[in-house]
């Protein structure tokens, strides 16, 4: 350490302290962020003066040199250069976008853009200058670079060559040096673009040893830079210098080589990955990735609790890498990856993504609910590694049928959002527990027995939240008590929380309450910055509307976003509940006068644009109906997402948003549970749930979990897609009541009331979190308390030794003569809830120990183990009563409660918590038998499909427990007296008549929890076991060619759940719809007749099962033309060398097209070879490719290699 | 890399002084008298080199590493600065005779002045390929015809801390008259007009200088790279001027320095520049040195003095 280094920190620290403490703002530096902020609104502005700006400069400057004095001393991973550099890179950033006129030379959101890289903040360096453009070309060539956005450096690079060919010579560079008293100048940026040029491309390749020939060549200009240049000049090469090698640092290249160290026979396949991600403009990775990394190639199991928008997924990918492609090593079993997210439109969006990015090296199937196997479950009997992507419910499903297969053949289990194991509200729980219906239960009982069972396998938990949950996490997944969490509280982006204050009469104000989880205030000034939006104030409202605080509420959100929209800001409404109301005001809006300008929407130009608008507008009609507030809401651009809709048309709808073809968006949580969609603002007029308890007679409210809202919160402003720097969600809260009419006020006011204490408690919970690590609940630790306190309120127990007791000898039909009957009285809940638990117990005993006969004491051995497992014992300090009472009533199932094997295996595979299932026996008999006798489904009329659906639903229909099951709500009521009118309407009968707009999302409700859940879970639980029984051994993988004979029954039961899920009678429209041969059911249907052609062209004798037999769809299928591949054959071009004498062999080339003639260019911008061509069809990307050139045996060739 | 060790020669054989004092403005008129000679080329040789020294390592690195794929290591033909360009090499003598000045003759607050490395800095223009990636002809016309370059050295107390910074401008204009003196100092006239241009010439530019001036940060880096320990405490002094929050600042002493022919009318022992008292257009209010430096071959001087450098190694 060189003499004096301790007091040049000294005096760094000091500036550090002064300019650049995380999350504190100078009240310069605050004054400058709300300026830039109002600059971007285009709000009046704050006073400000030249002054001002200056100094906001010359301190960034200050910040720059004291980061590079930590650098200096402590090295580039310092972290008080990290802050520094990002303080500085804030400061230039809202000066920079502010649009001061400053007396500076080199562009300062170029400094910005290069400080936010040394910051470790790339996306941030990103979505600065991509909103920045220059007209000069090496601004923009820099620019690019600082952007990681190589393709474009090389883009600018090679326009550069192909206008100067003299310069593409191999004497050219110390020719140039001789020529004028400005060749030095010249010399000096001539070299420049070959080294970036030739950095961007060694990078995106691979190719380390010209990267750090690149790299010391630019190392080498810098410290010329220093000399022979003057002002801000030196300071952008030297930042261009560092940021390019923290690129060679950061760039997947190098976890991929260390990956590679477990086999490396699959370097070259790793690379072509590697390369794709360079291509997808991921190639250099994040400090929270390579933090992930690390932990990665030092273990297989760990938790990475890193924010939303850290890049997560790719560490998850490696990792399905690393376990299934590089470290397994039995030859004969093709491994398998479950990776579990939290929805089933997070599943899409998974699998979409993967195939994307893995499909060439991993079977990639996503699973939808549901416990049976269906006809997309090809992955069974596949010899490749399969990445299966479930929702737990849906894994669960499986391990009921196929365990022993899955347990088998798992490497890795993936649990995304994993903090979803922490129970959201501990009285909602208590509530779900016994309508069996709490996830977290069902994800912690799942995990811990595959632990229990496969205690080798890898896992890795991604989770967003950093506080609390994290350590019991980590500890959890790696089963280790002392296992810490990969967490790094990395945010990409940056965050804003705020107030969208409305006030009738009046445009609307922003007030910014929270930065990145930290109060934002000026110093010296009273509240937070706030921003009066230069929008017109909301024309009044008919009475009907302003009287409902909420409806003006939420039209003033509506409004204010049709603003924002043109603009080109893109906005998500986020709902808690009833998305049905706010899109009936909304649509009712449509029909005001004074709103009709705002509305004009344009549907896309771009023809492949349009087509996804049309599809989905198509597919909205055939499922909501022609009069439906989506169908409405979406003519005019609005999207809307909501639980209830058909997974299909919800998978467009995400399409439609993130293309930005509708950029306001209107959705329940669902829509954003994980998954990325860009926007730059999100709306909330409420922050709670609330509900009607007829039994209590009081509202049930529920405040939004401040998990629930981080999610939320962490989707805005995602890195690169949005048009704005900040990420805002804003929290509507009317200031005064809406209504005119003074009868009405007092309640309004305590309504606005309301609303501001929702947000003040929601903003003391997110302030203290940030910082706060406690105990956290756990599902089953919850549930054996729930029973508990259930259990002496009801009288049954008074104490934890009764408990035991109790537990030991009950029953649930000893408990209420209602239980699983989905009753709602204590004694029926408390039945319910012990059902609950009984199911976790028999789940665990059946899987874990399915290969021996089974007593109380083999039970309690394998509970102990499992206990040993599960989240609850790291989560929180248990009490041993707690696993006693578990264990205890295990060993009481298998001895007293459920003493048969064989109705425990049946109970277990039917998936219905026991009781119930003992209940569902009673009618399993009556399905099968439908199901058998459907044996000419194949060429029953539409009326006589029905008829055979409302015989099943019949059979469910007035069972509460695994039957049909509503709301109290009259509205809910009605839908359920009305169950066949439904039935048939989603069967897609031409003659039933479909809902009104308003009674839509009820009806839909209905179709996903009744029909195509409930009635499915029934019918599918009959045909399962139907398979179960006939099959030989528990190893045996289903098959097509197996089904029938195997179940005994016609393919009616192999497709009912099918039908249920794409809501129709006709299993042809089903098939067609799930291979994605059609998008609508209209027009699948229209493909039903040559089907039938080729069915009666090909076979002599068909028989009425035929017409609905999946190997005959599949073949007619094959028989179909496929589409022509267009990349048909690699093109070799011949070429002569003009600049190189070949003896490398080997040269990376950058075509150049020019008039008949093909230069061939190395990256550093020297021709290498020429190649004539009549005509050259691969120009528009060509800068994305990668050519190589091979010399051999005196002659070159040249083709592309990506 | 290398620090500038050399002490400045006696010029004053070849050079008649002509200094003057008055309160915080001095002013110094060097007239060559006698022409360059043998014995003034060895007399400026070394010092020339030590002062090239560090420049011509770091640019010998950079032009070494050649970026073609088929590139041996070091394949430079080309020898600073002796095979650049006579316009570069002008402002590169007048950066390099500023320095000498400096360190060699007493000037205004008697100062001892030191240039641990010389940056050679280009004109600003010299960037513009930098950010247009185009050679524009026209362009080229005008980097060739506003030499000047700047230039910076420090005094050090006896605890080795900075203690005052001299900076400014060396100008070389061809011939020396007073309408180009006064074209440089205080901008080139609007076209057609008797009024100047704004904000431009020499003396705007010293108005408008900062505190710590441009170049100070990168002296530093030098420094840091080459004798980090002998010159550490100079390099921490230099890291308070340069983080400073609150401006914390050393004195400055504003220095110009002009180079070339005297002109037909020039009569000798005159200045273009008053030395009797600050110029009315100089409103910073540092010290202020002028030096006018008339020289009667300086052309060939460059040009034979250049070829000289490092002529037994090239």
């Amino acid at each position: 350490m060189p003499r004096l280094d301790d007091q040049r920190l000294e005096v760094a620290k000091s500036i550090q302290t002064a300019l650049a403490q995380e999350n504190l703002l100078t009240p310069t530096q605050a004054r400058s962020f709300v300026r830039c902020l109002q600059t971007t609104w285009d709000v009046e502005l704050i006073g400000w003066s030249d002054d001002d700006s200056s100094k906001q400069l010359s301190s960034a400057y200050n910040l720059i040199h004291v980061a590079g004095i930590f650098r200096d001393i402590e090295g580039a991973t310092s972290l008080s250069a990290i802050q520094c550099y990002k303080r500085a890179a804030e400061q230039l950033e809202w000066l920079a976008r502010s649009e001061d006129r400053l007396n500076n030379e080199v562009p300062i959101s170029l400094l910005a853009g290069a400080a936010y890289q040394l910051s470790g903040l790339p996306a941030m360096a990103k979505g600065l200058l991509k909103q920045i453009s220059s007209d000069e070309e090496g601004w923009r060539l820099f620019s690019f670079f600082l952007q990681a956005d190589f393709d474009a450096v090389i883009k600018t690079a090679t326009n550069f060559w192909k206008n100067s060919p003299e310069l593409t010579e191999q004497a050219s560079s110390s020719r140039l040096l001789n020529e004028g008293d400005d060749a030095v100048s010249w010399y000096i940026t001539v070299e420049l673009t070959r080294t970036i040029g030739l950095i961007s491309y060694s990078l995106r390749t691979g190719d380390q040893g010209r990267l750090e020939k690149g790299l010391e060549k630019l190392d080498a200009m810098q410290r010329m830079a220093t000399r022979v240049f003057s002002s801000d000049i030196p300071l952008l090469m030297a930042m261009l210098s560092e940021v390019a090698s923290g690129f060679n640092d950061a760039s997947i290249y190098k976890s991929i080589n260390r990956l590679a160290e477990f086999d490396l026979t699959k370097k070259s396949r790793l690379y072509t990955l590697a390369r794709r991600q360079y291509h997808n403009g991921r190639g250099i990775l994040w400090p929270s990735q390579l933090a992930g990394i690390e932990r990665l190639l030092a273990q297989s199991s760990f938790a990475l609790c890193t924010p939303t928008g850290s890049g997560k997924t790719l560490v998850a990918n490696l990792a399905l890498i690393k376990e299934l492609l590089l470290i397994d090593d039995d030859p004969l079993m093709a491994p398998l990856a479950i990776y579990l997210v939290p929805s089933r439109a997070l599943a899409g969006e998974v699998e979409t993504k993967l195939t994307r990015e893995m499909g060439d090296e991993f079977i990639i199937t996503g699973l939808y609910g549901g416990n049976d196997w269906g006809v997309t479950d090809y992955w069974l009997d596949a010899d490749r590694p399969t990445v299966l992507i479930a929702t737990v419910e849906k894994a669960d499903a499986l391990m009921r049928y196929l365990g022993p297969i899955i347990i088998s053949r798992l490497k890795l289990l993936i649990i995304d959002e994993a903090h979803q194991i922490v129970p959201a509200d501990p009285e909602y729980a208590a509530k779900n527990f016994a309508k069996h219906s709490d996830r977290s239960l069902r994800l912690e009982s799942f995990v811990s027995r595959i632990l229990v069972q496969s205690p080798d396998v890898a896992r890795i938990a991604l989770t967003a939240v950093a506080g609390g949950a994290a350590g019991p996490v980590s500890r959890w997944i790696e089963s280790k008590e002392d296992a810490h969490p990969v967490g790094l509280n990395y945010r990409s982006t940056r965050q804003v929380i705020g107030v969208l204050e409305v006030r009738s009469g009046s445009a609307p104000e922003l007030k910014l309450d929270l930065m990145n989880g930290a109060p934002l205030s000026i110093v010296g000034r009273e509240g937070s910055p706030y921003l009066r939006l230069r929008i017109q104030a909301m024309p009044q409202l008919p009475p009907g509307m302003r009287n409902s605080l909420n409806c003006y509420n939420q039209l003033e959100i509506f409004w204010t976003s049709m603003h924002f929209r043109q603009s080109g800001r893109r906005v998500l409404i986020s709902l808690t509940q009833v998305p049905e109301q706010t899109m009936k005001w909304y649509s009712e809006a449509l029909q005001l006068e004074e709103w009709a300008d705002i509305m004009v929407f344009e549907p896309p130009e771009k023809p492949w644009l349009q087509e996804f608008y049309d599809e989905t507008m198509a597919i909205c009609i055939d499922y909501c109906g022609e009069d439906s507030y989506e169908v409405q809401l979406l003519r005019i651009g609005v999207a809307t997402s909501h639980g209830q809709m058909p997974q299909k048309l919800r998978l467009l709808m995400t399409n439609l948003i993130e293309r930005g073809i509708c950029s306001i968006t209107i959705a329940t949580a669902t829509l954003t549970e994980g998954v990325n969609l860009p926007f730059d603002i999100i709306f909330l007029p409420q922050l709670r749930r609330q509900s009607y308890n007829p039994d209590e007679e009081e509202a049930v409210i529920i405040p939004l979990s401040t998990a629930e809202f981080r999610n939320l919160s962490g989707r805005a402003g995602r890195p690169g897609a949005a048009r704005s720097m900040e990420g805002l969600t804003l929290i509507a809260l009317p200031q005064a009541p809406s209504t005119t009419a003074n009868g009405m006020k007092p309640t309004q006011r305590r309504q606005v009331r309301n609303l501001r204490s929702d947000y003040e408690n929601l903003r003391e919970r997110l302030v203290a979190e940030e910082s706060c690590v406690g105990d956290m609940d756990s599902p089953l630790a919850l549930l054996v308390r729930t029973l508990f306190i259930k259990a002496v309120e009801s009288g049954f127990v008074e104490n934890e030794d009764d408990y035991l007791d109790w537990l030991d000898r009950v029953s649930p039909s000893d408990i209420s003569d209602h239980a699983a009957m989905g009753h709602k009285s204590q004694d029926a809940q408390l039945a319910d809830t012990l059902d609950e638990l009984d199911g976790v117990l028999l789940s665990a005993i059946e899987e874990i120990g399915h290969m021996d006969v089974i007593d109380g004491e083999s039970a309690e051995k394998f509970l102990t183990e499992l206990w040993a497992k599960t989240f609850s014992t790291y989560a929180a300090v248990q009490e041993e009563w707690m696993e006693s009472a578990f264990i205890k009533r295990g060993a009481a199932l298998v001895e007293t409660i459920y003493p048969d094997e064989g109705e425990r295996k049946r109970l277990y595979q039917y998936g219905f918590p026991p009781y119930m299932g003992k209940r569902f026996d009673g009618v399993f008999e009556d399905i099968k038998e439908i199901l058998a006798s459907a044996n000419s489904y194949g060429v029953l009329s539409i009326q006589e499909r029905c008829t055979v659906f409302a015989a099943l639903a019949g059979l469910i229909s007035e069972d509460q427990g695994f039957g049909f099951y509503v709301r109290d709500a009259v509205k809910a009521q009605n839908v359920l007296a009305n169950w066949r009118g439904v039935l048939n309407w989603w069967l897609n009968d031409p003659e039933a008549s479909g809902p009104q707009a308003d009674t839509l999302r009820e009806w839909q409700r209905f179709v996903s929890e009744n029909l195509e859940f409930r009635l499915g879970v029934a019918a599918g639980a009959v045909v399962a076991r139907a398979w179960a029984d006939g099959a030989e051994g528990h190893l045996t993988i289903p098959s097509l060619e197996a089904w029938k004979e195997t179940t005994g029954l016609p393919w009616f039961g192999f497709w009912v759940r099918e039908l249920l899920r794409w809501g129709t009678h006709d299993p042809f429209v089903a098939f067609v719809l799930a291979q994605g041969i059609a998008k609508t059911r209209s027009v699948a249907a229209d493909k039903k007749p040559e089907f039938q052609e080729w069915l009666e062209s090909e076979y002599e004798e068909i028989d009425a099962d035929d017409w609905i037999d999946p190997q005959l769809f599949l073949q007619w299928q094959m028989s179909l033309p496929g589409r022509e591949r267009t990349n048909a054959e690699e093109i070799v071009y011949q070429a002569q060398l003009t600049g190189t004498d070949g003896l490398l062999g080997q040269y990376t080339v950058i075509p150049i097209y020019n008039d008949g003639v093909l230069s061939w260019i190395d990256p550093a911008g020297y021709e290498l070879a020429k190649s004539n061509v009549a005509e050259w069809g691969d120009h528009v990307d060509a800068h994305k490719s990668d050519f190589k050139m091979i010399v051999e045996n005196g002659s070159a060739t040249v083709a592309k290699v990506f | 890399m290398a620090l500038h060790t050399c002490p400045p020669p006696d010029l004053d054989e070849w050079l008649e002084k002509y200094p003057s004092v008055a309160g915080n403005y001095g002013h110094l008129l060097l007239e060559q008298k006698k022409a360059k000679d043998v014995d003034l080329f060895a007399t400026l040789v070394p010092y020339f080199e030590s002062a090239h020294l560090d420049a011509r390592t770091i640019f010998h690195e950079f032009i070494g590493i050649d970026l073609h794929p088929d590139a041996a290591a070091g394949l430079a033909e080309v020898s600073y600065p002796s095979s650049l360009h006579l316009t570069t090499l002008k402002g590169f003598f007048g950066e390099a005779l500023t320095g000498l000045i400096v360190e060699a003759y007493d000037l205004v607050g008697d100062h001892d002045w030191k240039v641990p490395v010389f940056l050679f800095r280009f004109h600003d223009d010299a960037k513009k390929y930098l950010y247009t990636l185009v050679r524009d002809p026209e362009q080229e016309r005008q980097t060739i015809g506003r030499l000047g370059t700047d230039f910076i050295g420090i005094s050090v107390d006896e605890d080795g801390e900075v203690d005052r910074l001299i900076s400014g401008e060396a100008k070389w204009r061809k011939t020396l008259t007073k309408s180009a003196v006064d074209d440089l100092m205080l901008g080139p006239k609007v076209s057609g007009e008797e009024l100047r241009q704004e904000g431009k010439g020499v003396w705007a530019e010293l108005n408008k200088e900062v505190n710590p001036p441009n170049g100070l940060r990168e002296l530093q880096i030098a420094l840091k790279e080459i004798d980090p320990d002998g010159h550490a405490e100079t390099i921490l002094s230099m890291d308070r001027l340069l983080s400073a929050y609150s401006p914390q600042t050393v004195p400055k002493t504003d220095l110009v320095v002009i180079v070339g022919k005297g002109g037909a009318s020039r009569k000798e022992r005159t200045s273009f520049i008053g030395w009797e008292e600050v110029p009315a257009a100089y409103t910073a209010g540092n010290d202020l040195q002028v030096v006018e430096v008339i020289l009667s071959d300086g052309e060939e001087l460059v040009e034979e003095l250049y070829a000289s450098l490092w002529n037994d190694e090239d």
